[in-house]
């Protein structure tokens, strides 16, 4: 999941200057953190139109970030036709995906903080960096690369104060990775000397793979 | 003598702690250099220190080796991708720096620029494997340098470690340090017990410990480190020892004093972070008989 927070209304009215606005939520990510969803759509279109912006509709899509055919978007919301500027209600990569498509300008609502979830009732923030080569079982499934606010993956630093980051005081990532590799038996991994992360992997290659299967045509016919 | 050969002797280390200037005048920082240069075997330079943005550590520590001072140049992993820090060493031999201690560094958010980005592209594990690397005549990609290093390298370490810590500590010699250079130690039982875990393992045979030593100020001083450096624990007989002090800076110098004659039977050397106060070094070490 891809957290996101809304930006402060003030900041909102200070960046959308066009009157006549089209507002996208989305209905994956944002909808389950109630930043995006029906609800805070609905709740945006009465703040803005008391503000005196002219809301010339408004849609949740079941995916911003892979909208399918822009063309039945179009089709399914001619309000997209009388809007000046676009609204959208998504984490950061929806807003991009919807900027390559629409030909006015588009507006995020939200700030994107990190990858994470909700585990036991709880939000778990940035759970992965998307670094391209995951290793976490070597960490007894915490990535270091990630938790650790220095993306220490050969040890903790001498920052920690009882066990607290010196960053954010909250549970140092090693405190976990050693706990968590001592109940599964592995302590033995806290002697592998990790490589620094080769981010030319985020280059990536997917694209190839995914073509050659027709997949992305599959997919945007789907949605 | 140099450092290296200094650490290859059976002599016992002192080396304290400078900061460059917060902007270009070095007048201080030389002089403060001048005030320890005959008690001391090298002077670490400190790399924005606590996060707080100075002079870059190479540049003070080129412009002291050019006086004649032997440097320690710190070196954190906060600022710098791998580009830069090699890029750095390789600067800072040419200007006859010789000696790199390693760390993490602090984070960004404890210093004066809170807004910057970590880089943290390696950790000192890593790093430590970067200099061997150079000192061979390679950078890290594999490709040969015209003109290798030959840096002695160091790291540093908390004297109260948790397995996973102590576990990075061995990585750190495993990956080329030759030197540690702990956190100021007031608790000499607590060092012990850490000595005698570096003692018992054989990865730390010919690896000198040199414990730090910070030379209390005053009453507050001791509860300000207590509260905000992490690793560092003033016991509660020193706070009331600096609370009755009719000279509080003196009882300071006394208690660093009897540190460092105990630490003498302990290690291997030790490092004085006065913190600013350099002209106390030579009698802290003359009170504690070392010079």
């Amino acid at each position: 999941m891809i957290i996101s927070k809304q930006k402060e209304f003030k900041e909102l009215l200070r960046m959308v200057k066009e009157l006549d606005i089209f507002i996208i939520g989305c209905g994956k990510c944002a909808a389950k953190l109630h930043v995006g969803g029906e609800p805070e759509v609905l709740e945006m279109k009465n703040r803005l139109s008391s503000e005196g912006k002219n809301i010339t509709g408004w849609a949740v899509l079941s995916t911003a970030c892979s909208p399918g055919s822009w063309k039945e978007v179009l089709g399914q919301n001619p309000g997209i036709g009388k809007a000046d500027a676009l609204l959208v209600m998504s984490c950061g990569c929806g807003a991009s995906v919807l900027s390559k498509l629409a030909e006015i300008e588009v507006y995020p609502a939200l700030d994107t903080e990190s990858l994470g979830g909700i585990c036991s009732e709880e939000l778990v923030k940035e759970q992965c960096r998307m670094c391209g080569e995951c290793e976490i079982w070597l960490y007894g499934g915490i990535c270091a690369h990630s938790q650790c606010a220095k993306s220490l993956l050969n040890g903790p630093c001498g920052g920690a104060v009882d066990g607290r980051c010196e960053v954010d005081e909250l549970p140092c990532a090693w405190e976990g990775i050693y706990d968590r590799l001592k109940k599964l038996g592995k302590l033995e991994y806290l002697e592998f000397v990790h490589e620094p992360k080769d981010y030319s992997k985020k280059r990536g290659g997917i694209e190839i793979e995914l073509q050659k299967k027709n997949i992305l045509k599959k997919i945007h016919c789907d949605c | 003598m140099s450092f290296r050969k200094k650490i290859s002797s059976r002599k016992f280390i002192v080396t304290a702690e400078i900061s460059p200037p917060k902007g270009t005048d070095v007048r201080g920082m030389l002089k403060d250099a001048e005030l320890i240069k005959d008690v001391v075997d090298a002077i670490n330079i400190t790399d924005n220190q606590r996060a707080v943005m100075r002079m870059s550590p190479m540049a003070a520590c080129g412009i002291l080796s050019h006086k004649g001072y032997e440097t320690i140049m710190h070196l954190t992993c906060r600022d710098r991708n791998r580009i830069a820090l090699q890029s750095e060493l390789l600067g800072a031999w040419a200007l006859e720096v010789h000696n790199i201690l390693v760390m993490s560094g602090d984070h960004p958010v404890k210093g004066d620029h809170e807004a910057a980005k970590p880089v943290y592209d390696l950790d000192s594990v890593q790093l430590l494997g970067m200099i061997d690397g150079l000192n061979q005549g390679f950078d890290f990609s594999g490709h040969s340098l015209h003109g290798e290093t030959d840096f002695c390298a160091g790291a540093v370490t908390n004297a109260e470690l948790n397995e996973a810590a102590f576990a990075k500590l061995e990585k750190k010699i495993k990956a080329g340090a030759r030197f540690i250079q702990t956190q100021a130690v007031f608790d000499t039982e607590k060092f012990t017990e850490f000595m005698d875990k570096i003692r018992g393992s054989d990865t730390f045979e010919e690896i000198k410990i040199i414990a730090g030593v910070i030379p209390l100020r005053s009453e507050k001083n001791a509860d300000f480190l207590n509260r905000n450096i992490a690793g560092i624990r003033v016991p509660e007989d020193m706070i009331s020892r600096m609370h009755k002090a009719k000279s509080p800076v003196f009882e300071g110098m006394e208690i660093a004093s009897e540190l460092i004659k105990e630490l003498r039977l302990l290690c291997d050397g030790v490092h004085i972070m006065t913190i600013g106060t350099h002209e106390k070094t030579p009698g802290i070490l003359e009170m504690a008989g070392i010079r």
